[in-house]
């Protein structure tokens, strides 16, 4: 009755159990944090120019440079069961045929609630494409900065920090850089 | 060493042993059970997948996924819960699982573009896209470059090879398969040892 191995196996049963239902209410816990961060989100400038289509060089491919301006507090996502935010720059618009696209073209990962307060004059990270080719005939854009909570523990949640009041049209090709 | 047990054993008879078998068998096919249950819930092959980080050393299981690239967002020995609902897009910045046909090891990383794509059928234009019409395109967050040389061949992501999106997230538990992997020796002793103790345990 009070071997060593009925002692262990009293001990693991009772840690393994303590520390699932911890972990269990820390999960939990992060569904009262409710907090929307605020912010501004300027699209300075967007500009398209024609370039080879990647992978097949002969092939010609439509090509936005966006320059934006973020001013955004996220620290109040910051709480005990946040590991890190992945904050990402969204344009969403249906081109000429039809096709709905999402593009990511800037992106951060905050790992501090030191470093929530994002404040980016920035241009593109990530080349945005257009699928057709031509941004020609496409819907004006909605450019949204949303951000990713991964927490230590538990369910990941998606939200909207800001978005541009107004869609944004896209400008006619340029051939080169004036 | 054993003949304490192995008395114990002729004492409580073949009946006895076959109940413990039976019990042993119960408590196997019930996690078998439980898995494929979450599966049928979520709608993934596989509903919780461990991160597996070495890209050099391949190790061939399923339910492990090969990433460096999520961190520091995922380590190796991770355990992600994944769902994958019927009849629904993918969004920009979900995590999804993928896997490229022939390859063996699924890949963990961000959708960073979607395109629901409007299919022409039959000469009639489509009213909405179909969710498994949609091209994507995936990024690790630490990666420099997206992920279209990991597509072998493939411009796009598309949705029939997309395992699941990240839903849930749980640390350091998934060592314990990884262990049992790296080492199979372990895996055996595990499994004999447990099949002993079923045996010869007392009521």
């Amino acid at each position: 009755m009070h071997s060593i191995y009925a002692r262990v196996n009293n001990v693991s049963a009772t840690l393994s159990s303590t520390v699932m239902a911890l972990l269990a209410a820390i999960a939990l816990s992060s569904f009262i944090f409710t907090a929307q961060p605020t912010g501004s989100l300027d699209i300075a400038s967007v500009k398209v120019f024609a370039g080879e289509a990647r992978r097949y060089p002969h092939r010609r491919q439509e090509y936005a440079f966006v320059n934006f301006n973020i001013t955004a507090d996220l620290s109040p996502l910051f709480h005990w069961n946040t590991k890190q935010l992945f904050v990402y720059l969204e344009a969403e618009y249906t081109n000429a045929k039809g096709v709905r696209n999402q593009v990511i073209f800037w992106d951060r990962i905050v790992r501090r609630q030191e470093d929530a307060v994002i404040a980016v004059s920035g241009k593109n990270k990530y080349p945005f494409r257009e699928i057709s080719a031509k941004f020609k005939g496409s819907t004006p854009a909605n450019y949204t900065l949303k951000y990713n909570l991964m927490p230590f523990v538990g369910v990941l949640t998606h939200g909207e920090a800001v978005r541009v009041t107004d869609p944004i049209d896209f400008p006619l090709a340029r051939e080169r850089v004036e | 060493m054993f003949s304490d047990e192995i008395k114990t054993l002729r004492r409580l008879g073949f009946r006895h042993v076959l109940l413990q078998i039976l019990n042993f068998a119960s408590v196997l096919t019930s996690g078998l059970m439980i898995w494929k249950g979450l599966g049928l819930i979520t709608n993934t092959e596989s509903p919780i997948v461990v991160v597996l980080r070495s890209a050099h050393r391949r190790i061939r299981v399923s339910r492990t996924t090969l990433s460096g690239s999520m961190e520091p967002a995922f380590y190796r020995g991770d355990l992600l819960f994944l769902v994958n609902p019927a009849n629904k897009r993918y969004e920009t910045g979900d995590i999804t699982v993928y896997r490229i046909p022939g390859q063996d090891i699924p890949i963990v990383h961000r959708v960073l573009e979607t395109h629901d794509v409007v299919k022409v059928v039959n000469g009639v234009r489509e009213t909405t896209p179909l969710p498994e019409n949609q091209l994507l395109l995936t990024k690790g967050d630490n990666n420099y470059l997206d992920d279209v040389e990991l597509y072998k061949g493939l411009d796009w992501l598309e949705h029939k090879h997309i395992i699941g999106k990240v839903r849930g997230f749980l640390p350091y538990v998934g060592y314990v398969t990884i262990a049992l992997n790296d080492f199979p020796q372990l895996k055996y002793a595990l499994l004999g040892g447990l099949g002993l103790l079923a045996l010869v345990q007392r009521e």
